[in-house]
């Protein structure tokens, strides 16, 4: 479980095969890429010297990386002007990707089908065009409707200019105001929002200085048709019924397109799932190097992955390529493995909140498990209540259902569950203390005893940071770290001696024995000295890394900040008790209001917000400051969080059998099911 | 109260902006180097811009190198000033870019329009696509004055262009001059959900750059392009801060420079025209700049916690560049660093 091993797959081959390799792997969707000239200069790569290999050694030493950026514009223009064309929606099929084809034939034939259907298309066009401008020769004449003469009186009157045109507002006030110098009859029609429709009337032979002026005022013409006789309203039904005659031409030749359609559909669909998909493998290829006549591909898959992508590209190119497995190397390699969390249904939510932190690195323990079991406990007994907590845990589900992954659904639904775990200890429902008892404590009737239960518990999970972060250095082997820095051994057995000191004083009001004083002075002295300690003992051939003063100054505060940080990190857990109280107090404060309400409707409204508050402000601020102890009080101690996530080269993909949608969504449901079914119970056992 | 909660932070972050402006010795200095090498490597060694050139080579940068990585750092503290509006003053931030935008796309239209080769533009064009968010790689595309129109679609330059295209009317000096009236078109008509106070100030500020722009046009007008006087008074800005309609049409319909001059020795603006007639011409555009300079600062004064800082520190930071951009051309063409000096907004 945790972080899922890697392994290192090397894919060589002839270079026409890459791009039908690398949609295969793009199909398979396992393999993380990585720069495969770093790949092959890392110390540990290694081909044996045998027959297979020897085309593979000589080009080698010659390798560069893939430069060649292909153009896909002309493409997408294809496809998209020809999905736009008979309407289809865009989508990813696998089944138009897992046949073996050439995309470049494949695109040459998509585009004789384009050529072929743009004739029509252009007619439609044209037609389209034609339609558009007699609509707007109609909106023209209808300025001109109110007047009742021959429109043909004005557009070939002999010498005398007539227009009718459109300026914005502010210019037409310009106009307006100097009006005595403007050589022409001009007259307002309409105002339509920012513009103002105006005709003017002028003799020829001033016409160009009119131009002028109205050029200047930015003016836009609006045109009339010449070859129409009558009054406006006359020439607008002429042409209303000429738009309609063409329109119908429209429909028929829309028809003839619709055969296109039913002919081609495949086709066009597959052209589009085929274009993405060389898009992403043309991303691919900036990792990939190229020889002479071969191309080097690198990347990490997932161990559980490997035998999978290994016979579906063997069975595919056969001898054609030769595929490399090799494992990762702990030491040598300059390559970090990236991260792949796997971990059970009930945590895996919770990796959303280690991520906000950090990645884990591969070698790192993943602190997942750990996170989700000490945040749900934090919250549940922050905000302990049977009634609210099932609100949040359906709100989760809820969540979950609709938005699937990357949500915090799954985080809200699961510390949902532990609050109303809680409520059942606390006897708590909506914040009411009157309706079940409590399985075990009342937070409200032992304040001390719940205030100190916080930070024993908070001790307790320190512990736990203690240890984790002693496991995660032994698997590093760094000794400064887990033996001697104030997280490692030393730093837990001082906290424990310091415990126990503070124990014994308070408990059994006797003085501390000297040895302990000693002990722990000498621990601090260990921190003090942890590097050159450290890198005597592994034999390191520099003390210190730094100059000796800084390290020495920097970690003689380090011993303040050592002990300061105990202390603080203890008592900070003083706040799970506090918060417990707090969310009772809330819940007080509203019911005395609720009481002080006349009507029994009121009293309700009051305890339903006061609810909606506790739930919204108390439920926030809680999961705020649970991730505040997980982050700052205990991530510090033992989780660095600098791994690389894991990105395969893969694509949103929809299967053709519809069969790995459905499985994920079975699943899921199923667990929610299961959510519901284990709230029940529990829920039936306490309740009654 | 509005005020502090508007203006505060902004206000404390454009001082410390400000104390990175370049400073009167810093000016003179570069006004004494000889290539656009040692003012880059003046920059470099003794500015606030070292931060920005550390990791440029600088032993072979081009003056147009330089221009573009100036003004990429002015949006980018532009970039910065407006995280710390909300709403509307958002909107108004971004509209500061108009005028850079707009300036940017006549330089494309002129070269457009010249037929020039793209790579061949001696100006940056950083400002492209900031304000109308149309990507620049498409206006870089367009081959004529048309196509570059049509690629402004979907932004608010559109409407005022889209009337030069009808048949063969589309020429350089309507283009750029349906850019200018729409510039003040698009600022006057802006609906702002702004305090009251700052809208005064804006429209005093605005009516002052139209009052000043509208002399400048009605005097070029009238002295170099022989235009009719229907047609200066068409093409000058509709708004203004002292100057009323009817003394700019009478300006417009003044019958010879004399009595424009005469016209204007009476108004605030009468500095414009003090000196000989030579250099009228060319140096009224920097007279107009430091005009503009100090009476942002006098503004800024008059008005602490508004939005005239910030813009204060915009025209500021263009000045500075202006400056900078001075110098490098006075380098180019051998003029003497007294001449050159008389070109800078923010020395004398």
């Amino acid at each position: 479980m945790s972080v899922e091993k890697m392994k290192i797959v090397g894919v060589i081959g002839k270079k026409n095969l890459l791009s039908r390799v690398l949609r295969l792997v793009v199909l398979d969707g396992s393999l993380h890429t990585i720069n495969a000239l770093v790949r092959v200069n890392s110390s540990d790569f290694f081909l044996p010297p045998n027959e297979k290999n020897i085309v593979v050694l000589e080009e080698l030493p010659f390798l560069k990386p893939c430069s060649s950026k292909k153009d896909f514009t002309k493409d997408e223009e294809v496809v998209k002007s020809l999905l736009s064309l008979f309407d289809i929606r865009p989508q990813i099929r696998e089944e138009y990707l897992d046949q073996d084809y050439n995309y470049d034939d494949f695109m040459k034939q998509l585009s004789e089908i384009y050529d072929r259907v743009r004739l029509t298309a252009d007619e439609i066009e044209e037609k389209m065009n034609s339609i558009n401008k007699k609509r707007e020769y109609i909106n023209n004449l209808k300025y001109l409707s109110r007047f009742d003469f021959d429109i043909e009186q004005l557009t070939c009157i002999k010498h005398l200019a007539f227009r009718l045109i459109k300026i914005s507002r502010e210019n037409y006030d310009k106009l307006k105001k100097n009006y005595e110098n403007i050589p022409a009859v001009v007259l307002k029609l309409a105002v339509e929002s920012k513009y103002v429709i105006v005709v003017s009337i002028t003799p020829v032979i001033l016409e160009e200085i009119l131009e002028k002026i109205f050029r200047s005022l930015n003016y836009t013409l609006l045109p009339l048709p010449v070859e129409f006789r009558g009054t406006a309203a006359k020439v607008i039904e002429e042409l209303d019924s000429a738009i309609d005659k063409e329109e119908k031409v429209i429909e028929s030749l829309k028809k003839s397109l619709e055969d296109y359609k039913v002919k081609y559909i495949i086709e066009l669909k597959k052209g589009y799932s085929r274009l993405e998909i060389e898009k992403k493998i043309e991303e691919l290829k900036s990792d990939m190097a190229n020889g002479d006549k071969l191309f080097f591909m690198f990347g990490f898959v997932p161990v559980s992955n490997v035998t999978r992508l290994k016979s579906e590209l063997e069975a595919q190119f056969g001898g054609d390529v030769i595929v490399l497995v090799d494992d990762v190397d702990k030491g040598g390699s300059n390559l970090h493995p990236p991260t792949k969390l796997s971990n059970m249904k009930l945590f895996k939510p919770f990796e959303i909140l280690v991520k906000m932190y950090g990645t884990p690195a591969y070698y790192e323990k993943d602190p997942t498990i750990f996170f989700g079991l000490t945040y749900m406990l934090l919250f549940g007994a922050m905000f302990g209540d049977v009634g609210q907590g099932f609100i949040l845990l359906f709100t989760g589900l809820i969540l979950e259902l609709v938005l699937k992954k990357g949500s915090l659904g799954g985080v809200l639904s699961r510390i949902g569950l532990s609050s109303t775990v809680f409520g059942f200890i606390y006897g708590s429902v909506f914040g009411s203390e009157k309706i079940i008892p409590p399985l075990i404590i009342r937070p409200m009737a032992n304040i001390n005893y719940i205030l100190i239960t916080g930070v024993v518990f908070g001790i307790a999970l320190i512990l736990g940071a203690y240890i984790y972060n002693i496991i995660n250095s032994g698997i590093e082997k760094n000794v400064e770290r887990g033996l001697f820095s104030r997280n490692g051994a030393a730093g837990l057995i001082f906290y424990l001696i310091l415990l126990y000191t503070i124990f014994h004083v308070v408990v059994t009001h006797s003085s501390i024995s000297p040895a302990f004083i000693y002990i722990m002075i000498g621990l601090l002295l260990l921190m003090v000295f942890k590097q050159p300690l450290a890198n005597k003992l592994i034999h390191a051939d520099k003390l210190y890394q730094k100059s000796p003063a800084n390290y020495y100054i920097e970690e003689g505060f380090g011993v303040i900040e050592t002990l300061l940080s105990i202390i603080s990190n203890t008592l900070s857990f003083i706040r799970v008790g506090a918060f417990a109280l707090n969310h009772v107090g809330l819940y007080i404060a509203f019911a005395t209001m609720a009481r002080m309400m006349t009507t029994s409707w009121g009293s309700l409204a009051i305890l339903v917000l006061g609810n909606i508050i506790i739930i919204a402000l108390e439920g926030l601020i809680v999961f705020i400051q649970a991730l505040r102890l997980e982050y700052y009080e205990l991530f510090t101690k033992y989780f660095r969080g600098d791994g690389i996530e894991y990105v395969p080269a893969k694509m949103e993909i929809i299967s053709s059998t519809g069969k790995r949608i459905s499985l994920f969504h079975k699943k899921s449901i199923f667990c929610n099911i299961g959510n519901i079914y284990l709230y029940n119970i529990i829920n039936l056992k306490w309740g009654s | 109260m509005d005020k502090v909660i508007t203006y505060a932070a902004v206000n404390a972050k454009i001082r410390a902006l400000e104390k990175d402006f370049l400073k009167r010795d810093d000016y003179l200095n570069m006004i004494q180097k000889k290539s656009v090498v040692d003012v880059a490597r003046y920059l470099k060694d003794n500015t606030s811009y070292g931060k920005l050139l550390r990791e440029i080579n600088i032993d072979n940068i081009s003056r147009r190198d330089l221009e573009d990585i100036l003004k990429n750092n002015m949006i980018k503290n532009m970039d910065k000033l407006v995280y710390y509006f909300r709403d509307d003053y958002k909107e108004f931030i971004r509209s500061l870019y108009i005028k850079y935008e707009i300036e940017d796309l006549k330089i494309l239209s002129r070269s457009i329009f010249n037929g020039k080769e793209l790579e061949t533009i001696e100006k940056p064009l950083s400002f492209l696509g900031k304000y109308s968010r149309i990507s620049p790689k498409s206006l870089f595309k367009s081959r004529t004055i048309r196509d570059l129109i049509y690629s402004l679609e979907g932004s608010e330059f559109f409407e005022f262009l889209i009337p030069l295209v009808d048949g063969r009317r589309e020429n350089l000096f309507r283009f750029e001059m349906a850019l200018d009236m729409g510039y003040f078109s698009i600022i006057q008509s802006r609906k702002l959900k702004i305090s009251r106070e700052d809208r005064k100030i804006l429209k005093k500020w605005e009516g002052l750059l139209a009052d000043l722009y509208n002399i400048q046009w009605v005097y070029r007008g009238k002295k170099f392009y022989s235009l009719s006087p229907e047609e200066l008074l068409n093409y000058t800005i509709n708004f203004g801060d002292k100057l009323t309609f009817r003394e700019r049409k009478a300006m417009c319909y003044a019958k010879n420079l004399e009595e424009l001059y005469k016209m204007i020795a009476n108004t605030i603006y009468g500095f414009l025209f003090k000196k000989e007639e030579m250099y009228r011409d060319i140096y009224m555009e920097r007279r107009i700049n430091r005009f503009i300079y100090y009476k942002l600062k006098a503004l800024d004064r008059q008005f602490s916690l508004s939005i005239i800082q910030t813009i204060d520190f915009v025209w500021s930071f263009e000045f500075e560049i202006r400056d900078i951009i001075s110098i490098l051309e006075a380098i180019r063409y051998d003029t003497p660093s007294e001449e050159a000096r008389k070109f800078l907004v923010k020395i004398a």
